[in-house]
């Protein structure tokens, strides 16, 4: 089947699913949601002004009118304003770059040194250097990310330790600037997903390494570099294309909320985080919404990407 | 969703309860992890049964008292004794990591086997597509939406956790289930009329324990690990202290040079986590004979 | 939103368009509607820092002093508090001067200073900022009746200023005139009140009170939120949840600083060099930046580190590693060397109010019942330790007192006794005793909290200090709030017995903490105790109407006593924030009453060859 009759197909097959995700986050955020009137009321409210306010945010209405003009939004993509007065699409515009620049170095480098840690550790099967890189993973698994953010804090941003990098904060004026800032985040990040990630890279290594066909070509005398590159990564591709498409919905969106919060950067994860705190309806149907969608165009795109990697699977 | 997330083809297993522990007895690190995990786990049911940890709320002390005999991790704030909030927060730890493994291994074998068993039908469509929609939803963002939705209710974090935590279980057992149903046995079962339900339960489900076992585990820990993460961002444990609760309490204190609420929760947290990690792998190796040391 | 907003035509191509760029853009996005933040060498730059950011710049959201900070540095106001000047006085801001008041106190005119004018702005035709006259104030007041605006300010003037409130019931048509707010001429404006309102003037020092032009308002909408349009000293460059970034307004009107009218005392305010800044006009900065950093100790390191943001105030917890003395307040070498500092009391106080409405508290079908209740209340109030919340929180400097009268208040009386602020753990048994109060009869005490962990510690002390007094740990309950409007609803519902509250002043007169405990403000209105006594409501009305004068004071006073007396708040104390900031900064920082008044007159000491950022 052609790619791209593929891919209308199964976009076709996402509708339900976005459907069902706006569907529970309405109910979850928006309708059960905090209440934002008592935020808007002033000092000496009267009923008559808590009627006026909660008419005006539209909590008077019943669920399924709410829920049908969302979806309505969904349609024309238009949600409207946020709680500050800016436009839905303006706050996305200027929030979802800062999250990607902020989370990309990170979620990239951490993936790449635990793919090395991991074929060191499966190279070095069984040896202490296999044994140390393992118990180094669990050790990194092990530690709260919460933790870690806090003491890397410390130790790279305070003046009475190294000093090296601001404690908080966020600038993109230069190449300089944005390196020194997302610096500590970026290092935060790393602990921790290189603990969950050389272990799972690492078992898929192991297993690959015991395949026949892996036993065939060492038999054959083909060099050990070799089968590692032709064979053994090879294989590993699927199963790594797959973690590494499926950690993007979240990475992009909410992955980097406790970062984003922790350092104040003024990413998409703080603001959909401060808009389900003070429930600021417009900006988290508009999150939902591009979550739902990030996430059927990823199912779709992995699927594609496979038959790239590897031929015999087909698009059915 | 795809055939790779499906695990492959498993041999049979015989006696394997008897062979996994066999196995894991001669696992020396696994041992040692496992008497840790008991030695917090007794630490534990001492606050249940309120032999220690009791005066956790009460003012024994002033602020910040350094470590002493009368206090082992010195004192807070306000002049409670970090050692019995430390302790105490260990029972938190359990019975969040407990209700959390217990309740999401039991949704995602009952729902995961249902899906299984009649794979193909809509009962598998509709929970195939629900699990979708519940993975689609950033998870942080998920469990805060889930506590606001409750109302302040103090099961709301748990609940959080569970509705997200049984995935990973229903999709695996998912995938056994679908293998399990061709079997002889089971068809031998189908084909005597027994009902479904009961063939789910006594001939189908018995199978995944070495699954279960391994996913229960992951979401204790998991918990654990949430849920300090959750308390640091105000949407976690409503009532009493936890880790998470004495970290966030710490946030303020480290940067003064008070490091005793970060300490204790800190150390206590990673070794229950490091020690149940250790265990559930060892656990995993003993379990699953196919895996590649 | 679910609300209906008018909107610019090409809003909806626009978001799709923008809406796409964002999801598959990595980087490079900017908002065509705002002006990107250039670099410029040399740059004067002040970086001031808040532990929360505003929700809006639009005035009508001006509800704290958050809002305010930004909003008064990019809006005008007829009047403003003296820079320097404590306890705290008026001056004329964007008014030429004080108003001409009539003999009933009914009608005020006021003269707006003529030349002024707003900042350039797509909005106005032909982009170039038009004269700020009298109909401008007209109309931004009105915003705060639209409901449209969801506004916070109304309560300021509602059933005070002639007309208004008819104005927003017949529809909130801005074409139609408010009998008792208009322009007389281009620079005049006459407002007539129903019945005299000595605090008016003060309420328009405050951002509610802000002047909007309305090109701006009808021209963004909603987005005026984030777009603020003023006359103000400084023009908005950016603006997000982190922090917002203002440019000096180059088109600010020239007023050299006379340091006698803002109020300058050399023997206290000396040290801060602020007398540089006289004869010249403000602003003296390029740039204010705003942080928004709620975690105190993420500030403090970013304050001390030299090269980040230069105010902060003291966390609490650094109190014994950076002070050398409490009484009187005094940094470590290392720090004073680096820092200046001021220790200040807060304009406003925390207070914890019983909700009368309570049964098991408060009032009492049954007349014994009801004296009991007075009873248990007065020993949970002598049960209640300041001192020791004193020493945990406020570095043992705030200030306790007796009443809801602040310190800050020109009606405060140092004198009082303060028998209702003192700890008497056996008199409070002895009462309980006294009044058949048993650890089996004792009603259940909800207590509502927000979560955080400062909120759960207060909880915990105040648990542990009324089981001193035989009040069971496990009757008294904590109830947590998911966030502080879930909390504020249960308290405007009226559904929680103990409502703990911080009240910042709106203006510098004991009227502001009075009305919170006058019956016709009752939940889901102010007064949260929902205390009904008609003595004290009618001294209220009496005194709502008096210009200052010691005979108000005395009726304050008694008023005062009454609280007091029945045992309806566990009351009170002024915080004491230590703010610190760098020894190149100029400036008497404070962030009391409106907030963020003074930011115009700060200045940063010229160095040799260090950039001003």
């Amino acid at each position: 089947m052609p790619i791209a009759q593929y891919a209308l197909r199964k976009l076709l097959a996402g509708i339900p699913l976005v459907i069902g995700v706006t569907l529970v986050s309405f109910a979850l955020m928006v309708y059960f949601g905090p209440d934002r009137t008592y935020e808007l009321l002033g000092k000496n409210p009267t009923e008559e002004q808590i009627a006026e306010v909660r008419s005006q945010l539209g909590y008077d209405r019943p669920f399924a009118e709410r829920y049908a003009g969302f979806l309505r939004e969904v349609v024309t993509f238009d949600f409207g304003y946020a709680a500050t007065g800016e436009p839905v699409a303006t706050l996305l515009a200027r929030t979802v770059p800062v999250s990607l620049l902020l989370i990309l170095p990170g979620f990239v480098l951490g993936h790449l040194v635990s793919l090395g840690l991991a074929l060191l550790a499966a190279y070095w099967r069984g040896r202490v250097a296999d044994r140390l890189i393992m118990a180094l993973a669990t050790v990194g698994m092990s530690v709260s990310f919460v933790i870690v953010m806090i003491g890397f804090q410390i130790v790279f941003g305070s003046s009475d330790w190294l000093g090296w990098f601001p404690v908080r904060g966020w600038s993109t004026d230069s190449v300089g600037e944005y390196l020194r800032y997302i610096a500590v985040p970026t290092l935060a990040t790393m602990f921790v997903a290189i603990g969950y990630d050389t272990r799972f890279y690492r078992a898929l290594v192991a297993e690959e390494m015991t395949r026949d066909h892996v036993r065939t070509a060492r038999a054959y005398g083909i060099p050990e570099a070799r089968i590692f590159t032709r064979n053994i990564l090879k294989n590993c591709l699927i199963p790594v294309i797959t973690r590494v498409m499926f950690s993007i919905p979240s990475v992009a969106v909410g992955g980097s909320l406790l970062i984003e919060s922790y350092f104040g950067i003024p990413g998409v994860g703080r603001a959909t985080y401060e808009a389900i705190i003070t429930g600021d309806q417009p900006v988290l149907k508009a999150v939902v919404t591009l979550t739902a969608i990030l996430f059927v165009l990823v199912v779709i795109l992995n699927d594609i990407l496979y038959r790239v990697v590897d031929p015999r699977v087909s698009l059915e | 969703m795809n055939a790779t997330a499906l695990p492959l083809p498993a041999p049979r297993r015989d006696s394997l309860g008897a062979r996994a522990v066999r196995q894991f007895r001669r696992d020396r690190t696994g041992m040692v992890a496992l008497a840790v995990v008991l030695g917090y786990l007794a630490a534990a049911a001492g606050v249940w049964f309120g032999w220690w940890a009791t005066d956790w709320g009460a003012l024994t002390g002033t602020k910040w008292e350094p470590a002493s005999a009368a206090h082992w991790f010195g004192t807070n704030i306000i002049g409670q004794d970090i050692f019995a909030r430390a302790i105490y927060s260990t029972s938190v730890a359990f019975e969040v990591g407990l209700v959390v493994a217990l309740a999401a291994t039991a949704l995602g074998a009952a729902l995961g086997a249902a899906a299984g068993y009649f794979a193909g039908s809509w009962l598998d469509e509709v929970l195939l597509w629900f699990m979708g929609v519940l993975e689609a939803i950033p998870f942080y963002l998920f469990v805060a939406a889930v506590a606001f939705a409750l109302q302040d209710s103090p099961w709301a974090m748990q609940v959080g956790m569970i509705a997200t935590f049984w995935i990973g279980t229903a999709r695996l057992v998912r995938g056994e289930v679908m293998k399990l149903r061709g079997i002889e046995y089971v068809e031998a079962a189908r084909a005597i009329g027994l009902p479904s339900p009961v063939i789910i339960a006594r001939h189908v489900l018995p199978n995944t324990t070495h699954i279960l076992l391994v996913q229960a585990s992951i979401a204790f820990v998991g918990a654990i690990k949430t849920e300090v993460i959750l308390s640091f961002l105000g949407i976690g444990i409503r009532d009493g202290v936890s880790w998470g609760l004495m970290i966030e309490e710490s946030t303020k204190e480290v940067l003064a040079g008070f490091y005793n609420n970060f300490l204790a929760a800190s150390l206590l947290m990673f070794g229950l986590v490091m020690a149940f990690n250790t265990f559930a792998d060892a656990l995993q190796d003993a379990l699953d004979p196919r895996k590649v040391g | 939103m679910d609300a209906h907003w008018p909107r610019p035509p090409a809003a909806t191509r626009r978001t799709v368009l923008v809406l796409c760029a964002a999801l598959l853009a990595a980087a490079g996005c900017t908002d065509p509607d705002r002006p990107a933040p250039a670099p410029k060498a040399g740059l004067r730059a002040f970086r001031y820092s808040m532990d929360q950011a505003p929700t809006s710049l639009d005035p009508t959201q001006a509800a704290n002093v958050y809002a305010n900070t930004v909003i008064l540095n990019v809006y005008d106001t007829l009047y403003a508090y003296q820079y320097l000047a404590r306890p705290y006085a008026l001056k004329p801001n964007l008014a030429a001067g004080f108003p001409d008041v009539s003999a009933d106190g009914l009608t005020y005119r006021i003269r707006l200073k003529p030349g002024v004018h707003f900042i350039d702005d797509p909005c106005f035709p032909g982009g170039r900022g038009r004269e700020v006259v009298a109909e401008d104030f007209v109309y931004s007041l009105k915003r705060q009746f639209d409901p449209a605006n969801q506004p916070q300010g109304a309560w300021f003037w509602s059933g005070r200023i002639a007309g208004l409130d008819e104005w927003k019931a017949a529809g909130a048509n801005y074409d139609q005139p408010v009998e008792g707010l208009r322009a007389l001429d281009r620079h005049t404006l006459e407002i007539r009140l129903t019945r005299p309102y000595p605090q008016l003037v003060d309420t328009l020092t405050s951002g509610y009170s802000a002047i909007v032009p309305r090109e701006a308002a009808e021209f963004y909408g909603p987005r005026l939120g984030v777009r603020p349009v003023g006359s103000g000293p400084f023009r908005l460059v950016s603006y997000d949840t982190s922090r917002v970034v203002l440019d000096r307004n180059p088109g600010f009107r020239q007023e050299p600083v006379d340091l006698a009218a803002e109020g300058f005392n050399p023997a206290t305010q000396a040290h801060t060099g602020v007398a540089a800044i006289a004869g010249r006009s403000p602003p003296f900065v390029d740039r204010l930046e705003i942080d928004f950093i709620p975690e105190a100790s993420a500030a403090w390191t970013s304050f001390t580190k030299g090269d980040e943001i230069q105010f902060t105030a003291l966390p609490v917890e650094q109190a014994d590693r950076v002070l050398a003395s409490r009484e009187p307040v005094a940094l470590l070498p290392e720090y004073a060397d680096r820092f200046h500092f001021a220790a200040g009391s807060e304009a406003g106080f925390v207070f914890t109010s019983f909700n009368m409405d309570f049964p098991e508290f408060g009032y009492h079908p049954d007349p014994e019942r009801q004296r009991r209740n007075r009873a248990l209340r007065c020993a949970i109030i002598k049960a209640y330790d300041w001192k020791a919340n004193n020493a945990s929180w406020y570095f043992g400097l705030a200030r306790v007192f007796p009443g809801i009268i602040v310190p800050a208040s020109p009606e405060f009386d140092p004198t009082l006794d303060a028998g209702s602020v003192t700890r008497d753990v056996e008199g409070a048994r002895r009462l309980l005793a006294d009044h058949g109060w048993t650890a089996e009869n004792l009603p259940v005490l909800t207590v509502g909290a927000t979560a955080g962990v400062t909120s759960r510690l207060y909880f915990e002390q105040f648990r542990a200090w009324l089981g001193e007094i035989g009040y069971p740990p496990e009757k008294i309950v904590r109830k947590t709030y998911a966030n502080f409007g879930n909390l504020s609803r249960a308290w405007k519902r009226s559904e929680l017995p103990l409502v703990s509250k911080g009240w910042g002043l709106d203006y510098p007169d004991a009227e502001n903490t009075l009305q919170l405990f006058y019956g016709p403000n009752s939940s889901p209105g102010s007064n949260d105790a929902n205390y009904r006594n008609p003595a004290y409501d009618a001294l209220y009305e009496q005194t709502s109407v008096m210009l200052p004068s010691p005979e108000r004071t005395a009726r304050y006073r008694q008023m005062n006593q009454m609280v007091i007396d029945d045992c309806v708040a566990i009351t009170g104390l002024s915080r004491t924030r230590i703010y610190l900031w760098h020894r190149d900064v100029i400036a008497v920082p404070d962030r009391e009453i409106v907030g963020g008044f003074w930011l115009k007159f700060v200045d940063l000491v010229p160095q040799a060859g260090a950039p001003g950022g």
